[in-house]
């Protein structure tokens, strides 16, 4: 596990303040994990640029095949520790952090991150999105990182980092807090 | 996360946002350290990671987002907000929406942007604004104060003010205005003029906010008009409409778009209907009249509650004749008694089905199901309990009408004071408002025909160029009202555009120059805000106050069901940032009206205003009483009432504070008072002399209304369609929070446009394509015409007399291309700062009611291009938000 900064992509003006806090909280936690500027978002003076999120390493866990995936069906896992469950999906269309050579082969958490209601049966394949919650009823876009489509929760839905080694797809690391943990390091 | 230790403190409050204001939880810690995972070592008591596997238990997860470092006491101090897991009232088991979950990022902390704040008072120098004291501010704004009173009289001296940002500043801000200037210019933050909301539902002496929560929880079937409350009233519906008593209900939903709540609606059996904007009178009494045809109107509630006649006419106490409808000079036409508003309805053209579909663009047959729905008695003859629920849709479409025939819908249907079966708004704003008094409306020069005065509409005073100071509190002034380009013109022209500028922070020449402004013609503006809003505080104002919001004083307020609360508290308001109520003192003192405002504390002026606010529906003045006899602060009692607070009216039973579940319900019949709270009828009867309800008319071809209507409908000829607008649930208000807050940021607040797809495809336009919205007409009534014969305020004769101007508008906005909307209409998100979608409004208001018709803009879709946004993948998604 290594603290390291990562941006995906285009650069930001100025370092936005929710990256400042973010890594104010990590730090007085004694966290190993980072910081991930998503994108950037010009033109709102004063506001934040982008989506960010926390970035929690772990071991490498193989969590499937790019070959067997097939597009509209959702296959779950548990990661980083048994009893967190996980929806594997290949959307059919690039997505943040997708790998395969579509890049559209994601992974992400399946507690809401509004109140923990259960998202593993709520993939909605023909939009990419999971949900609604059958709690409240929110909606994470899974195109863009989990961010939230409508609804209540205030993180969008930790995505599970994934790495493809020849077929094997593995899962090597969380982005964003995982409902009900204080942090992602600490079981 | 930094959890809370052991020794952490806990303080209460409620959501800064919307209505329905859940109760939450303040954990405050010095920093430099912090609790533990385990149970025993954190404030909350519970073992980290939380496992939550039993929806029912209250899970108090602390998200990023609910964290921050403020300054507490002159020390950084950690702080958490999470709504109240063990609420006993608003939102159970920690319910919460995307807006309150994220209140701990809307506190001050240098290091994000909410560095923005306003920290010190400004004066505008040389065009910059530049600190000065709060002395130095207060003198220059009392100096032209008293010029402007002595040489141009109390009408050019204006304020513009919130309604809803606290007991404590409303009062002192209306004891300010209405009594101690006491100007007639004043309105509320959405109103051009001071003057009713839903006025139709206080005409049938309906209370906006009779209802309680228990009550849209526990019906059968819900009609909601002109609103999704999933969006904007988002536990109450997440926690009340979607469980309740009745988590079976039936939702029908009236909206041209298809947000999330209209979509689990559908999925339970419900009915969705698109209407076409501005036509839900044609519905309400289309709905009216299949009820009437098939006899299933509630006979009894009717025979008991409907006013007759001579009821009708008993008047307000000031005579016979003197109801609020014909205080409105509609001169007969409206008004009703059980068989007469049955001869109307069925008598109407426009009523009958077929005819109803056309206009309002539904399917007959669904006005049919609705019908059924609300009324149709069971086989057993029992009926279905029916609730009805209106919003801005509803009444910011046709404010009077809309409201009126609503109304009388809902009173045949038996709702409107029992358990289940109730007629209310579902809320914008909380209620914040007590009004300190004050009889200055009778100075309005406004005027409908017949005697009656009118309240003033600001607005158009201040387009006229009658206004020579305006203090704005904490209100978008020109993005939020209708028609906002030409408003934001003439605020403009009278400040910045006034050869007479500051250019010396010395008082004399900075009294001289103000007092050259006014007296050629200009306006001095103060604006009092937490941040520099766009454009009054950034480009126009020539002195900024710094306010203190929530969470850096204590204030105290009401919810949409009337809960009164206080909001705590807990960090250090920003550099000389002070609440608005301190404000209006020491200008008052400046003013030498010093005697009336010598208040110390924040609870000083709660304890003040409880007289104001006894026989209103807002009544506290019992646990005011009741703080007195126990020899502590008003504001310290309501506190040890926590986030459930009480509901008011409060009276006193038994030694006991009590709350107020549900007005106009007659178990309310407490008998003797024992505190010194006024008993209102309303309490047990309907808000009208006789304490039964009016059934009022509203017909559609009244001039008022169908001249407006159809000179604002879109052109097809133009390729115009109808451009409404509303909120969407990442944004609240302005977003003056939203933009600051580091989460809701990252998603990208942006201006966004629904669109049909077959309203984008002859343009062109996909989703996340940058929109151009124009109307090159929209109407702005000038000058003060004051109506004499009983047509002089309708849309035709205002234009004949050269009261209507024609001006031009456009806003930018993200398309969102759907289904969800219906077709020939765009929704537009509301009061977005840098893209008023109000711009393409007409500032023509409802003569009846002085309120605008804020939901009918019209306007051709442009496409300029691709946002950077549309195929990036982290910022701003494009999807469907009704996918269920």
């Amino acid at each position: 596990m290594k603290h390291e900064r990562m941006r995906q992509a285009a650069d930001t003006e100025r370092e936005p303040a929710a990256c400042m806090s973010r890594r104010e909280f990590l730090l007085t936690g004694g966290l190993a994990a980072s910081i991930v500027a998503l994108g950037a978002l010009p033109g709102l003076a004063g506001a934040a640029t982008g989506l960010y999120a926390l970035r929690a390493e772990y071991p490498r866990l193989r969590v499937g095949s790019i070959s067997t995936l097939k597009e509209g069906i959702a296959h779950t896992f548990d990661y980083p520790y048994p009893g967190v469950t996980n929806i594997l999906a290949k959307l059919g269309t690039p997505a943040g952090g997708g790998i395969g050579t579509g890049n559209d082969i994601v992974a992400f958490n399946t507690l809401c991150t509004h109140l923990g209601g259960d998202l593993s049966k709520a993939y909605k394949p023909e939009h990419q999105l999971l949900g609604p919650c059958p709690r409240h009823l929110t909606t994470f876009d899974l195109t863009r990182h989990g961010m939230v489509v409508t609804g209540h929760a205030t993180e969008s839905l930790p995505q599970i980092v994934l790495e493809a080694g020849g077929d094997d797809i593995y899962a090597v690391g969380v982005m964003g807090l995982i409902y009900g943990f204080a942090g992602n390091l600490q079981g | 996360m930094p959890l809370p230790p052991g020794d952490a403190e806990m303080l209460t409050t409620a959501c800064d946002y919307c209505a329905v204001a859940c109760g939450y939880r303040v954990y405050r810690w010095p920093v430099g350290r912090q609790g533990g995972p385990r149970a025993a070592e954190n404030a909350l008591g519970l073992d980290f990671p939380l496992r939550n596997d039993d929806p029912a238990r209250p899970m108090p997860w602390v998200s990023p987002a609910q964290h921050n470092v403020v300054t507490y006491r002159g020390r950084a101090h950690h702080v958490i907000v999470i709504a109240d897991w063990e609420a006993r009232a608003v939102n159970l088991r920690g319910n919460h929406s995307m807006r309150g979950g994220t209140l701990a990022q809307k506190c001050y902390n240098p290091q994000t942007a909410t560095r923005e704040r306003l920290t010190q008072p400004m004066i505008r120098v040389n065009g910059k604004l530049t600190p000065v004291s709060w002395d130095l501010a207060l003198d220059a704004m009392a100096h032209i104060s008293k010029h402007v009173l002595a040489e141009h009289g109390e009408h050019a001296w204006a304020v513009k003010a919130y309604s809803y940002q606290y007991f404590e500043n409303t009062y002192a801000i209306t004891k300010l205005a209405l009594t101690g200037i006491g100007t007639p210019a004043f309105a509320p933050h959405d109103k051009c003029a001071n003057t009713n909301d839903a006025t139709g539902l206080d005409d049938a002496g309906i209370d906006s906010f009779s209802a309680s929560f228990e009550d849209w929880g526990a019906c059968d079937v819900l009609l909601m008009s002109g609103v999704d409350p999933f969006v904007t009233k988002t536990t109450l519906f997440t926690g009340w409409i979607m469980r309740g008593a009745n988590p079976h209900k039936k939702l029908i939903f009236v909206t041209p778009h298809k947000t999330m709540g209209v979509a689990w609606g559908l999925k339970q059996g419900g009915l969705w209907l698109p209407i076409v904007p501005g036509t839900d009178t044609i519905l309400h009494n289309a709905l009216a009249r299949i009820i009437i045809e098939n006899g299933w109107q509630d006979q009894e509630f009717i025979d008991r509650w409907i006013a007759s006649t001579w009821e009708v006419d008993s008047g307000y106490g000031r005579g016979t004749r003197n109801t609020g409808w014909q205080w409105r000079t509609t001169w007969g036409a409206w008004q009703s008694d059980w068989p007469d508003y049955r001869k109307f309805i069925l008598a109407q053209d426009e009523h009958k089905l077929e005819n109803a579909a056309r206009i309002t663009g539904l399917r007959a047959e669904d006005i049919y199901r609705c019908a059924e729905l609300i009324a149709r008695p069971r086989s057993d003859g029992s009926r279905p309990k029916s609730s009805f629920m209106l919003e801005k849709g509803n009444y910011w479409s046709n404010n009077y009408m809309n409201s009126a025939s609503f109304a009388a819908l809902g009173l045949i249907c038996g709702a409107g004071n029992r358990p289940g079966r109730v007629i209310s708004r579902g809320g914008g704003h909380q209620r914040g408002m007590v009004n300190a008094g004050g009889a200055s409306g009778w100075l309005s020069p406004e005027k409908y025909p017949g005697r009656r005065k009118k309240a003033l509409n600001l607005d158009r005073w201040l387009m006229d160029g009658k206004l020579r100071f305006a203090w704005v509190f904490g209100t978008t002034w020109v993005s939020a009202m209708a028609g906002s380009a030409a408003l934001r013109g003439a605020i403009e022209r009278l400040t910045r555009e006034n050869p007479h500028q500051i250019t010396s922070l010395d008082r004399g020449a900075l009294f001289e120059t103000l007092s050259q402004r006014v007296d050629s013609g200009g306006m001095v503006l103060v604006d009092s805000d937490i941040y520099p809003v766009e454009p009054l505080g950034t480009q126009f104002a020539d002195i900024l106050l710094p306010a203190a919001t929530w969470g850096e004083e204590d204030f105290s307020r009401c919810n949409s069901e009337r809960r009164l609360r206080l909001y705590s508290k807990f960090y250090d308001a920003p550099g000389e940032a002070k609440p608005d109520w301190w404000a209006v003192q020491a200008f008052a003192r400046k003013m030498g009206y010093g005697a009336h405002y010598g208040w110390k504390t924040g609870s000083d002026v709660f304890e003040e205003a409880a007289r104001f606010s006894r026989g209103t529906v807002l009544d506290y003045a019992g646990l005011v009483a009741e703080a007195k006899k126990r020899g502590v602060p008003g504001h310290e009692l309501l506190r040890s009432l926590g986030t459930t607070g009480i509901q008011t009216p409060i009276r006193v039973s038994d030694g006991q504070l009590a709350g107020t579940k549900r007005l106009h319900d007659p178990e309310n019949q407490w008998g003797p008072t024992e505190s010194t709270d006024l008993r209102r009828p309303f309490l047990y009867a309907f808000n009208t002399h006789s304490g039964k309800a009016l059934l009022l008319k509203s017909p559609w071809r009244f001039p008022g209304w169908i001249e407006f209507y159809q000179a604002i409908r879109p052109r097809p000829e133009k390729g115009e369609i109808w451009v409404t607008n509303g909120r969407v649930d990442e944004t609240w208000q302005s977003g003056f929070d939203d933009c600051r807050k580091p989460f809701t940021a990252g998603r990208g607040p942006h201006p966004l446009i629904f669109v049909n797809p077959a309203d984008a495809a002859p343009q062109g336009i996909e989703s996340g394509d940058r929109v151009l919205v124009r109307n090159d007409a929209v109407y702005v009534q000038t000058g003060m015409p004051q109506g004499v014969l009983e047509t002089d305020l309708g849309f035709d004769s205002l234009l004949r007399n050269g009261h209507i101007r024609v001006t031009q508008a456009e806003f930018e906005a993200i398309a969102i291309v759907t289904a969800d909307i219906r077709e020939g209409v765009a929704k537009a998100n509301f009061n977005f700062p840098g893209a008023a979608a109000n711009s393409v409004v007409h500032a023509v208001p409802d003569p009846l009611t002085n309120n605008y018709r804020y939901k009918l803009g019209r306007g051709v879709l442009i496409r300029l291009g691709e946002s950077p946004h549309k195929r990036s993948f982290s910022v701003l998604t494009l999807k469907p938000r009704a996918v269920i």
